[in-house]
């Protein structure tokens, strides 16, 4: 079903003349995964809804293929933020449709095991794997949310199954938002097949085929409550990749729902007066999935740029605390890793298309950090340190990583560890370095997925949210994103935050 | 009586070493300094020279133009610590210098062989700080360079040509820059979504990255 918006139902930078003022019944912060799940079910149930914005709508004419370019553009601080403590890079999406634009779509539920784990542990009495598969079901369902198919997989991906096959691990073909994936590995700048469902294909459009109106490129910087009550969000209108401020605007609203991502919402409660924060649990208990990748060289091509970003994972050792996944990002970023100066670099470059990348994400529940409010900045300070046993499993994935490419028959695997050989030409040459004690600044680490910084809690004194989302110290705030995770989920947060978020819209409506 | 004359010499020799004696650029640059110039050619060629199973050098490869552009993309604050970047690595051969003679000249008045050897020092430091350092300014670097669609190319890794369909959301949303009203589909424009075909290795390419094209 198709609908042109009526006037003003989307507003873009070029479309602001004027200040703002909105009134509506529920004004949604953020249009990322939580963002628009809320927006688009509280406006087919017949709330007036009004979604708000920072980024611009991108359109397949304004992705850029080149990974650095398509990061400055879609990326807060040009994709080049970083955590402080331990020294990781992060990113947090700045456009319609948040990290759903330029994430690679990935689906996974969180184990039956993980969420019984976040019951006992936080005092919730709903939020058992049977309690959230209704609304797992219910975004799959929109989403088409369905296992890669094979076709698409491409030997990169195919190889990592083999691998596990080997091995006696168990894989699976990713579930993702997609249809009709052509393989094309563009997930990280956007996807030119228009396969990826990405919230600003997807969610955004079904609420404005609803009623919602769009604000975009509408910069949220304060929260106006009275008592208890959340009554208005206001801020400035910024240009797109500049954030140059330019008009002002403010939305009235009977309920607030933020859903500006984990490092972003925390800020934007202490700019507001410290909101909801009686607990002291606002911007605590930060945590991402530190992941680090390896890449191994067959002897025969791999024809890595083809196939899906990630089509394959392992979960067989999410027990231990790690995920296994394939990995295709844009060259330039691949490349990074590749060893050696000169002439040798680029003989290394040019065994790109023989290799796979894989990764492995790890769940840090040991290792908390904290979202900080930068002096007048919404960007956040993120203080996050690696605990000793969390590293050790990080460790320990790497090399099963390694273990993995060589029975897929790898000739050799580069591995980006500080003070081993820069390449290991054999599983034993692997093995004579496994028991070395590593240095969480020996091996290459990125921040993946940021969540728990605004904590669901069943008891008002550790948490910020109570399990549907309302803030505890408020009668109609709500958070609607990975800040609500009260730890890890295991596997890709996306998914389960989508779900927590469709609850909450259904709470919502229902009040 | 001494401390002041010494300092002033120190101090026009710091000055001269920053700034002095820099050849002037073939190209003209938006936003890096004659001097940010010369360090980004020198370490742009010393970490891809010309040759070898991927032909064009940093140089040939525009590296200092992506650079450049990527400066001006990036936030001030950003820009300044990058800037802060070059400098330090255009300069810290004054304090640890590079191995054979003159290796105390500025990273872009050292010989090849010399740049490599400093490159190769960072790279391997025992200190995290100095590893970081110096894998922010290859990253930078490597993004340029894979910029090129000749590297692509090169390295068969250029991107296929693919149709993309028009979907409801290009009802609603202009391209970055245009007002709504400059939106040019409507309902009739709209086509069948993707249909899962895999690409066709053998196909041709993206139109900026295709022989004669340039991003």
């Amino acid at each position: 079903m198709t609908s042109v918006p009526a006037k003003g139902q989307v507003r873009v930078f070029a479309d602001y003349d004027r200040d703002v003022d909105e009134r509506c019944d529920v004004v949604v912060v953020g249009s990322g995964p939580g963002g628009s799940v809320v927006a688009k079910e509280l406006a087919e149930a017949g709330r007036d809804v009004v979604l708000v914005e920072e980024g611009p709508p991108f359109t397949p004419q304004d992705f850029e293929w080149d990974g650095g370019r398509s990061m400055t553009r879609t990326m807060r601080e040009a994709g080049l933020r970083t955590t402080r403590g331990h020294v990781m890079p992060t990113m947090q999406a700045i456009c319609l449709g948040g990290g759903s634009l330029v994430n690679s779509a990935i689906c996974v539920r969180s184990p039956e095991r993980t969420l019984a784990g976040w019951c006992s542990d936080y005092d919730l009495e709903h939020g058992s794997r049977a309690d959230l598969d209704p609304h797992y079901d219910a975004v799959a369902s929109f989403l088409g949310i369905a296992p890669t198919p094979e076709n698409v997989q491409g030997p990169r991906n195919l190889l990592f199954k083999r691998a596990c096959d080997a091995l006696g691990y168990s894989s699976e073909p990713i579930a993702r938002n997609v249809r009709g994936c052509r393989g094309s590995g563009e997930c990280f700048t956007g996807c030119r097949s228009r396969a990826k469902q990405s919230m600003d294909l997807a969610y955004v459009p079904a609420a404005i085929r609803a009623g919602a109106r769009v604000l975009t490129s509408a910069r949220v910087e304060r929260i106006a409550m009275q008592g208890r009550r959340a009554t208005a969000v206001s801020g400035r209108v910024v240009a797109p990749f500049r954030g140059t401020p330019s008009w002002r605007f403010r939305v009235e609203a009977k309920t607030v729902v933020l859903a500006a991502g984990c490092m972003a919402t925390p800020v934007l409660l202490r700019r507001s007066g410290d909101l909801a924060n009686a607990s002291r649990q606002v911007g605590e208990n930060l945590q991402f999935h530190p992941g680090t990748a390896a890449m191994g060289v067959f002897p025969e091509p791999t024809h890595p740029q083809f196939g899906a970003t990630q089509g394959y994972q392992s979960l067989h050792f999410v027990g231990e605390g790690f995920k296994l996944e394939t990995l295709w990002t844009p060259p330039a970023l691949l490349a990074v890793r590749v060893p050696g100066y000169g002439l040798e670099l680029k003989r290394h470059l040019a065994e790109i298309p023989y290799a796979a990348e894989w990764d492995a994400i790890v769940s840090t529940n040991r290792s908390l950090g904290r979202v900080v409010s930068r002096w007048r900045s919404l960007d956040p300070v993120l203080h996050w340190n690696f605990h000793p046993e969390d590293f050790r499993i990080l460790a320990r994935a790497l090399f099963v990583l390694v273990e993995m490419f060589f029975a897929a028959g790898a000739k050799k695997v580069v591995h980006g560890v500080h003070g081993l050989p820069d390449e290991f030409h054999s599983i034993d040459e692997a093995r004579t370095h496994e028991r070395r004690e590593l240095r969480p600044t020996d091996i290459v680490v990125a921040a993946n997925h940021a969540f728990s910084s605004t904590r669901m809690h069943g008891n008002p004194r550790h948490g910020v949210v109570d399990e549907l989302g309302r803030c505890h110290d408020t009668d109609n705030l709500y958070i609607a994103d990975t800040g609500v995770l009260p730890r890890s989920p295991s596997v890709n947060p996306m998914f389960t935050a989508m779900a927590f978020a469709h609850r909450t819209a259904r709470a919502i409506a229902a009040r | 009586m001494l401390v002041v004359p010494l300092l002033l010499a120190a101090l026009a020799y710091a000055l001269w070493r920053v700034l002095a004696g820099y050849p002037t650029p073939s190209e003209r640059y938006g936003t890096l300094a004659r001097h940010e110039v010369a360090f980004v050619l020198a370490a742009a060629d010393a970490l891809f020279p010309r040759g070898g199973p991927v032909p064009p050098s940093g140089a040939d490869a525009g590296v200092p133009a992506y650079v450049d552009r990527y400066l001006a993309a990036v936030p001030p604050l950003l820009r300044f610590l990058m800037r802060c970047l070059f400098l330090l690595f255009e300069h810290a051969t004054f304090f640890v210098a590079a191995p054979g003679s003159g290796g105390r000249r500025r990273f872009s008045s050292l010989s090849p062989e010399q740049r490599v050897a400093v490159l190769d020092r960072w790279r391997r430091s025992s200190s995290f700080a100095m590893r970081i350092v110096f894998t922010s300014l290859r990253a930078i670097f490597t993004m340029g360079y894979f910029a090129d669609p000749a590297v692509l190319r090169a390295l068969r890794l250029a991107p296929y040509a693919i149709e993309t369909p028009i979907v409801e959301a290009d009802l609603l949303y202009p391209p970055i820059g245009r007002s709504v009203d400059e939106i040019r589909f409507g309902p009739q424009d709209l086509g069948p979504p993707s249909d899962g075909r895999p690409l066709d290795l053998d196909g041709p390419l993206h139109p900026a990255y295709a022989e004669g094209g340039r991003s």
